[in-house]
């Protein structure tokens, strides 16, 4: 038997990327290689695919799961779960402009963002002289073609490294790379607390946009001199694919089952499944004059939930639910749950 | 604009209700929400008093 042992595998052509069938090896690639969850945006437990409507200043996590939105311009837009996607992939993230703010002020912004907790990325040490680099891949399609900016931040954006990269062609897939030197300065959090977030700017003003290609110790969404697609009335955004990973190397995408990128998904977002299966246990305390029922939760949240619910039979007094469990207090005379979610968003 | 929660336990409440959305916020520093109540406060506001609870 013969028994090969080495310590490194480098490609011929050089670098330290050894290319194995056909695929670069990357740092990290035992799994959990994308710190992005839902990049592939095939979970939308908020709207099903239905289609929701941003006005000007409206902000928050209105559309597919973990991924926010914060609209900060005098336009309008829409975000939609779609089935326009690029081979490989069966969603992406739609956005069309319904109302135009052509001439941006300079403090004002609309993008697209996702904060990965620290708990995701604390092992790339950024913050410190090991930090690590990162790639940071896309599939984006638009309309509107030119020079389209995005930024890597830490959770308090004082720490930035805008980006820019170009659409060529109008309404076709098209595959992005970014990659960037760990930052070794800064707080990066490493808990349960937001840790690193990515940007994708759909138009930013000046007062937050800042030079490509280099970390700075300010708040900035967006390179300086990126496209506003929201001065465009009608242009569409589709995004998809969308991995963050160590090291210099953009790897294939990397396919998680539905129900681990649900369950994902889950720690920071639930919503009730009416239809049946859930746990419900109800309790009366005719002494007290209160009913409660407690629901258990699938997947341990990021921290006590914000909930908020429908329900019938009577008005809740109270809601309060820990990381595993949410327990809902009504009249004694008993309720019932129509419909129920927990957040606790970065 | 909030509403202050009586905890029908008679334990100190652990809650403030959110009206826009009847949304229950708890006081846990990692909740975005609660640090947005917190916001709300220092500029000076005051949550609504809970409702009376039924004898």
């Amino acid at each position: 038997m013969s028994n090969l042992k080495v310590n490194t595998i480098n490609d011929a052509s050089g670098g330290s990327a050894a290319v194995l069938y056909g695929v670069a090896s990357p740092p990290n690639s035992m799994g959990f290689r994308n710190r992005i969850i839902n990049g592939d945006m095939r979970i939308d437990q908020r709207n099903a695919g239905a289609s929701v409507a941003v006005a000007s200043t409206v902000f928050g996590y209105l559309t597919v799961d973990r991924w926010r939105v914060n609209n900060q311009t005098d336009g309008a837009l829409t975000l939609q779960q779609s089935s326009v996607a690029p081979t490989g992939f069966n969603s992406s993230l739609l956005a069309t402009i319904t109302t135009a703010d052509a001439s941006l002020g300079a403090a004002q912004y609309c993008f697209l963002q996702q904060y990965i907790e620290g708990f995701n990325v604390g092992d790339l040490a950024f913050g410190s002289a090991s930090a690590s680099p990162i790639t940071v891949s896309f599939w984006v399609r638009s309309s509107v073609t030119g020079t389209f900016g995005g930024a890597i931040t830490n959770g308090a954006v004082n720490r930035s490294y805008p980006f820019n990269y170009t659409i060529s062609a109008a309404n076709t897939w098209e595959q992005k790379t970014v990659t960037l030197s760990g930052d070794t300065t800064g707080t990066w959090a490493t808990n349960n607390t937001a840790g690193m977030t990515v940007f994708f700017s759909l138009g930013t003003g000046t007062d937050n946009s800042g030079t490509a290609n280099a970390w700075a110790g300010a708040q900035r969404f967006s390179a300086t001199g990126a496209t506003n697609l929201v001065g465009t009335n009608g242009a569409t955004f589709y995004i998809t694919g969308v991995q963050l990973e160590a090291g210099t190397v953009a790897s294939p995408f990397e396919r998680r089952d539905y129900g681990r990128e649900l369950a994902m998904c889950q720690r920071y977002y639930w919503k009730l499944d009416a239809s049946g299966g859930t746990n419900i246990n109800g309790n009366t305390y005719p002494l007290a004059s209160l009913t409660t029922a407690s629901v258990d939760l699938p997947v341990v949240m990021r921290a006590s939930p914000t909930i908020t619910s429908t329900v019938g039979g009577g008005t809740l007094t109270s809601s309060t639910g820990s990381t595993s469990t949410l327990v809902f207090v009504g009249p004694s005379g008993g309720f019932y749950l129509t419909a129920a979610a927990a957040s606790i968003e970065l | 604009m909030y509403q202050q929660i009586n905890n029908p336990m008679g334990q100190p409440a652990i809650c403030i209700k959110r009206i826009a959305d009847n949304a229950f916020i708890p006081f846990d520093p990692a909740n975005t929400d609660y640090a947005e109540y917190l916001k709300w406060l220092a500029e000076g506001n005051t949550p609504l008093p809970a409702d009376e609870q039924p004898e």
